[in-house]
């Protein structure tokens, strides 16, 4: 792999991640964070949707006319998620997560994070570094929204993938941490360390 | 090829939207009989619930078939009845037919104005016999299922859904199983004056028999869930009320 490529994977993990550092699609990571299962199951729908709508887009980049590219780059993000909505409910396994996540799910078509990469990536590179850009950006997104629902389900329910944890040992529940304020607080210090161990993400 | 030019615009827009469009047709078409399938059993694992036929994590955990071969086994008929309390038609039992959510929003509207009402009834081989209910929580739709003894007064147990109440709030209803266990045992009351169950704000008064406690902090979820059991309670009053022992 050459070092260009490794870049294009790592970047949005670490120093270019959607969610701490461009500060985008915040709003569903503040929705699906209650419990980690949900999470665990929009990351990858999103990961999916991400790495999908940047390859198509990407093999049709020479031929979108300029002036309609954001509307066709929809179209083609909104198919996606149709997609994985319709393949979530025709499990019996993923059945329950798509109700719980409900309309979550097919927001992720209004998430910045998606049209953002096409917009600023696919439509100016080769299909397969567009693939994994999309996919890295979904999963730069997906570890902050386990990350956050990790600590909201542990000390907001006491449970771990609805598992007791904390319950079992007489904790009493903090209902705080189940309103969506505690999810932007938790990104907050996420960002926070974050930038204290990555110095030249500081600004002056 | 100028891709900036009207005529090209407009073709290119054209193919992929009805390119996508038929993507999308065609794989709803063929997921479909699958989807409805989850519903379906979904809807039954939950009337099972209701019925203190286990809980519906536990069918979640059989699967599919085993909820439609138990509820066949232990279903004696599924009956629907009109505003006036009389038999209006039957579910077939052999095929566990069942009114799904988007069935009860439809008879929502009848059962509001009496008129062409057409509701369900769940009569298990034990004597048990469930109901439907529906309503608006605060986000969405809830709605629901509640069993009721043979002397279909006494409350065998409830089981709630909602689409989008808050988890943690008013998603009580339906994840927090202290919320179902305070119905059992409690009866429905069509003498009392104010309603014939309800969901008190505060906690239900000591020793009344068809309250219960709403849950703290989901105030709105509450109250739509106890208009929900009022209204369609009340559309069911005239079949609960005239054969009190079948």
């Amino acid at each position: 792999m050459n070092a260009k490529l490794k870049e294009t994977i790592l970047n949005p993990i670490l120093k270019g991640n959607p969610i701490t550092v461009l500060v985008l699609g915040i709003c569903s990571s503040l929705a699906v964070t209650v419990e980690l299962k949900g999470a665990l199951v929009m990351a990858l729908s999103v990961i999916v949707v991400t790495g999908m709508s940047s390859l198509i887009c990407s093999l049709l980049r020479k031929t979108i006319p300029n002036r309609v590219r954001i509307i066709i780059q929809l179209v083609v993000v909104a198919m996606m998620v149709i997609l994985v909505d319709q393949v979530l409910k025709s499990f019996e396994a993923t059945f329950p997560l798509d109700k719980q996540l409900s309309v979550y799910i097919g927001l992720i078509i209004t998430n910045c994070i998606v049209m953002g990469r096409i917009e600023a990536f696919a439509l100016g590179n080769k299909p397969i570094p567009s693939l994994l850009d999309g996919l890295a950006n979904g999963v730069g997104y997906g570890l902050i929204l386990i990350i956050v629902a990790f600590f909201r389900e542990l000390f907001g329910s006491g449970t771990l993938f609805g598992i007791p944890v904390l319950s079992a040992l007489g904790y009493t529940n903090n209902g705080l941490m189940i309103l969506p304020p505690m999810a932007l607080i938790l990104i907050g210090c996420i960002i926070w360390v974050q930038r204290s161990i990555q110095k030249d993400l500081q600004e002056n | 090829m100028n891709t900036n030019s009207n005529v090209y615009t407009v073709i290119y827009t054209t193919v992929v939207c009805v390119l996508v469009a038929a993507i999308l047709a065609f794989v709803s078409s063929s997921l479909k009989p699958k989807q409805d399938a989850n519903e379906k059993a979904e809807t039954i694992s939950q009337i099972l619930t209701a019925a203190q036929f286990g809980e519906k994590s536990e069918w979640q955990a059989k699967g599919n078939a085993a909820v439609l071969d138990f509820y066949k086994q232990n279903i004696a008929e599924a009956v629907l009845i009109d505003a006036s309390g009389n038999r209006a038609g039957e579910l077939s039992a052999a095929d566990a037919a069942v009114y799904g959510k988007s069935e009860l929003k439809a008879q929502n509207y009848n059962v509001k104005d009496g008129k062409d009402m057409k509701v369900p009834v769940y009569i298990f081989k034990n004597g048990v016999s469930v109901i439907p209910v529906y309503g608006a929580g605060l986000w969405g739709p809830v709605w629901g299922y509640i069993a009721l003894q043979s002397d279909l007064k006494t409350i065998a147990g409830a089981y709630f859904d909602h689409e989008s109440e808050t988890p943690g709030l008013g998603g009580k209803i339906k994840d927090d199983p202290a919320f179902r266990a305070q119905f059992k045992g409690k009866t429905v009351d069509f003498n009392d004056s104010k309603a014939a169950f309800s969901i008190v704000k505060g906690g239900a008064p000591a020793g009344k028999a068809n309250a219960i406690d709403a849950i703290s902090g989901a105030t709105m979820t509450s109250r739509g869930l106890d208009e929900a059991i009022n209204v369609w309670l009340g559309a069911y009053k005239a079949y609960l009320t005239k054969n009190p022992e079948e």
